[in-house]
């Protein structure tokens, strides 16, 4: 299966001559060798202890932990870039690791000239890059400075120019080492916006993040690591709270079960004669917590019946996390009549094309008698982030262009104010 | 051989690399690509002026001074500036080395061909010398010039093997680039390029030290066939290839037991 990642019992040590310097030297080759035999010469330091590691196509999986834990390591591995001490890393497909992007861009040459080195670099044909030239171009936005020698670039420059090369692969794998936290909010928005995108897609995905929100929204998976051991590994919003309370309490290593679920109490109320065993939003057929803004996709609830019934209304409401309503919906509404309820199943609210503005939503997901009697009314049973490449006021974005007879209109380079270019491949 | 594989399957990326090596060596300065063309001759001057007029040096087969060194510079030029840069091209290509997945093997490479070129840029220059030194008849015309191209194998393989072992050996032993360059010193002189190992009265411990050198068969090799104007007897022809083919081996043997900690230590 092309995309996909398999590590049985893998370990990574890296050792160094000498307790000061990592390098060696061959004055030190020769004498240290001499004078202190009877001491281990070599350091080591083990970065990855024993990790079993399964990624399926497809799949958005995050790495989170403290410095040092062996994340980046993790990535290396998967990327190639390092190979391991012991066991068996096996990897299919395209990788391209979003790892310091921009690394190795030649200072003397232009933008577009290390392009073509680096879009090489990365596995790409030149023709392939020739290709794609234009599409690389408009993504970093960097204006004339595409044909300025690298090293006149701001550090913003080089790194969406850097962005713009390695999504511009095409990859099978992506390996993301927090590049999101460098450029500012509008390149941001837009490199999430492209993941986002690309996840669709059904590109795999490895995601190294200190930001335990993008974590939940993006990941499907999280892997929590701690001195090259898994401590935890599971739903992404799971291990993440696992990681936060041990921040927090800042210990806590050695117990190794997974927090309990957060109360439901006040945010889930209903008699209990159907009950929510899950919502999910589905992206592509893949359960997601983050969607490009103007994509397909859906809602799944499911359902176990414990007491059968002829009334029923199943229910969705979205809202902003400040309690601004975005939008009701309900089999009601739809005019679907109920007619029995008898066994478990699934039901799916699926929307055409999201046309929600960029930001944070909140879904509520209720099953409940026409009168209004809650079988399961469920609050907030779900967080979505909607990416955009440009970000607007209000909560609706829908698909518009603008046409006009008199003025005149030049075409801004300003990402912030530029009319929305819906540039999905 | 698994580095020539390599090498094959990534030469679109090598070509590309080298032309970013000239090209960025190239476009800050005024001068642009004439560099390579100025510095051989101002090596050149300075090397005759000293060795014309402060010493005098006499041996059958040197006439005239300044050619006889070219011939014998020229080659030499390609091969210490390319161990030279190739004891830094690992290190400075460290963050590419540990960003992305691209074999450590194409820099050495690239440093041996970009290098290569200057050469193969210099050699009109000294084709120009030939036939202006014959014209004003002071040296007939060496009709063997175009053997020179194979006598740019040897050296390219001497080059590529001493290159390979140098860029991964300085990775890991940091001092190697100080090294080298005493190395490299010791080595032009030891090299027959300022003398001819012809008629040279040194005691004869030290002409067989001199004639041990790895070096003394390519030099002359080539010099024979662009400046000389004679084919090499075969057995000198055999040692440069024999020494340029132990290098290459012993080269990417020394890279390839090297080569899987490069990203580690970079």
């Amino acid at each position: 299966m092309k995309g996909s990642v398999r590590f049985s019992n893998v370990n990574k040590a890296f050792r160094w001559r000498g307790p000061r310097s990592p390098h060696e030297t061959i004055k030190g080759a020769i004498f240290h060798r001499r004078t202190r035999r009877r001491e281990p010469s070599w350091e080591q330091y083990v970065a990855l202890d024993g990790i079993d590691l399964e990624v399926t196509t497809g799949e958005a999986v995050a790495v989170i932990g403290p410095n040092g834990s062996g994340k980046s390591t993790l990535l290396k591995l998967i990327g190639g870039i390092l190979k391991p001490t012991s066991g068996r890393v096996e990897v299919s497909g395209r990788v391209t690791a979003l790892i310091e992007v921009g690394a190795g861009f030649h200072p003397e040459i232009t933008g577009r000239e290390n392009v073509v080195i680096n879009g090489m670099l990365l596995g790409l044909s030149r023709r392939e890059i020739e290709e794609r030239m234009q599409e690389i171009v408009d993504f970093a936005d960097i204006g004339p400075f595409i044909d300025q020698p690298v090293k006149i670039y701001s550090s913003g420059m080089y790194v969406r120019l850097g962005f713009a090369v390695a999504v511009a692969t095409d990859p099978d794998i992506l390996l993301i080492d927090e590049v999101l936290a460098v450029g500012d909010e509008a390149f941001t928005r837009r490199c999430l916006d492209r993941l986002a995108r690309m996840r669709q897609r059904g590109v795999t995905m490895v995601l190294v993040s200190h930001d335990l929100d993008l974590v939940t929204s993006f990941a499907d998976r999280a892997l929590y690591l701690d001195r090259g051991r898994i401590i935890t590994e599971g739903p992404a919003d799971a291990v993440a709270a696992r990681y936060r309370s041990d921040v927090a309490e800042g210990t806590g290593r050695d117990n190794s079960t997974l927090p309990a679920r957060e109360d439901d109490g006040e945010t889930r109320w209903g008699n209990g004669d159907v009950e929510i065993d899950g919502v999910e939003l589905l992206v592509g057929g893949r359960g997601s917590r983050i969607v490009a803004g103007g994509s397909p996709c859906s809602i799944r609830i499911r359902y176990s019946v414990h007491k059968p019934t002829e009334d029923f209304v199943f229910g969705v409401a979205w809202h902003r996390s400040d309690g601004m309503q975005v939008s009701g919906h309900n089999t009601d509404l739809a005019g679907l009549e109920p007619i029995r309820l008898v066994t478990d199943g699934e039901v799916y609210c699926e929307y055409e094309s999201f046309q929600l503005a960029p930001g944070e939503y909140l879904v509520d997901v209720a099953i409940h008698a026409r009168d209004g009697l809650a079988y399961d009314y469920w609050c907030d049973a779900l967080k979505v982030r909607v990416t955009s490449e440009v970000e607007w006021p209000g909560v609706w974005s829908p698909p518009l262009r603008w046409r006009s007879t008199g003025p005149e209109w030049g075409k801004s380079t300003e990402p912030r104010r530029r009319i929305p270019v819906d540039n999905d491949e | 051989m698994t580095v020539i594989r390599i090498l094959w399957r990534h030469r679109a990326l090598i070509a590309v690399l080298v032309r970013r090596d000239l090209d960025a060596r190239y476009r800050a300065s005024v001068l642009g690509f004439f560099w390579s063309l100025i510095n051989p001759l101002l090596l050149l001057a300075v090397y005759a002026v000293v060795f014309t007029y402060i010493f005098s040096p006499r041996f059958p087969g040197g006439d005239p001074y300044p050619l006889f060194l070219f011939s014998g510079l020229l080659p030499w030029l390609f091969f210490s500036g390319a161990v030279l840069d190739g004891s830094a091209t690992l290190i400075d290509n460290g963050p590419l080395l540990a960003k992305v997945m691209c074999p450590p093997e194409l820099f050495p490479a690239v440093t041996v061909l970009s290098h290569l070129i200057h050469h193969l840029l210099a050699l009109p220059i000294l084709f120009l010398a030939m036939v202006a030194s014959s014209v004003a008849g002071l040296h007939a015309f060496p009709w063997t010039f175009p053997l020179v191209m194979v006598a740019l194998v040897p050296w390219l393989l001497t080059t590529g093997g001493a290159v390979f072992a140098i860029s991964v050996l300085s990775v890991h032993y940091r001092d190697m680039r100080d090294l080298v360059g005493h190395l490299l010193n010791l080595l032009f002189f030891s090299s027959p390029i300022i003398y001819s190992l012809e008629g040279l009265q040194v005691p004869v411990l030290l002409h067989r030290i001199l004639i041990l050198n790895p070096l003394a068969s390519l030099v002359t090799v080539y010099r024979d066939a662009v400046f000389a104007g004679r084919v090499s007897p075969p057995q000198l022809w055999l040692t440069a290839f024999a020494v340029g083919g132990v290098s290459w081996w012993l080269g990417t043997r020394v890279f390839a037991a090297y080569r899987e900690t490069v990203v580690e230590a970079v």
